[in-house]
């Protein structure tokens, strides 16, 4: 079982960030639930090595209202 | 979701056998929060360690002079809260409130978890080592939230 624990960096907002574990790999475009909001992938970077069953990434996005 | 498959999401416990995870396990008291509501205060005394079972927890830090608290992160499912004072039993050094309702947490208390870990070395090693890696990746994310964040 793979699990992605992800640091989330939000630009164009106030939203202070966030630390996650995803069950799939986040992708630049897609959308990311954080609670009641969502944001879209803009940047994906790997953090540090993978560890056994966990990846660990950075994403960055943006607010999906502010999407382009 | 079950307790056991939330656990063997954290970071904190990977690499342990089943049987050690259950021995975790039997040490988590579940407790409910409300949107809004404190789960540790800052520069209190508290030793105890916080898993985040359902919901979303902010992690908010005041200035020296106790002014305004700004919120550093927000912490999901799987993420854990209370690993430093774990560790060097020194003050909450963040606020961390609920920001959902329900926000689930298990709590494992400092001293069950040292005595485990004492009698368990194997279990000791692996969670120390697991924890290591997780301030260093809170280090790297708080680097790189200060240059695009």
């Amino acid at each position: 079982m793979a699990v992605y624990k992800v640091s989330v960096v939000v630009t164009k907002s106030d939203h202070p960030g966030a630390i996650v574990n995803l069950e799939v790999a986040p992708e630049v475009g897609k959308t990311l639930s954080l609670g009641n909001e969502e944001f879209t992938i803009v940047e994906v970077l790997e953090l540090m090595p993978p560890r056994g069953d966990f990846h660990f990434l950075h994403v960055t996005c943006i607010p999906k209202n502010l999407e382009e | 979701m079950e307790i056991k498959q939330i656990m063997k999401g954290v970071e904190l416990f990977d690499g342990l056998s089943d049987e050690e995870l259950d021995k975790v396990i039997s040490l988590c008291q579940e407790r409910r929060y409300k949107d809004n509501d404190v789960i540790a205060i800052q520069n209190s005394p508290g030793k105890d360690l916080f898993i985040i079972q359902e919901g979303f927890v902010e992690v908010a830090v005041a200035g020296r002079a106790g002014g305004t608290s700004k919120v550093i992160v927000n912490l999901g499912v799987g993420q854990t809260v209370g690993e430093m004072s774990l560790v060097d039993q020194g003050p909450r050094s963040a606020t961390v409130r609920a920001i959902n309702t329900p926000t689930v947490v298990q709590v494992i208390t400092h001293e069950a978890f040292e005595k485990l870990c004492e009698t368990n070395t194997q279990i000791g090693y692996v969670v120390m080592r697991n924890m290591a890696a997780d301030l260093s990746f809170r280090l790297r994310q708080r680097h790189l939230s200060d240059i695009t964040g």
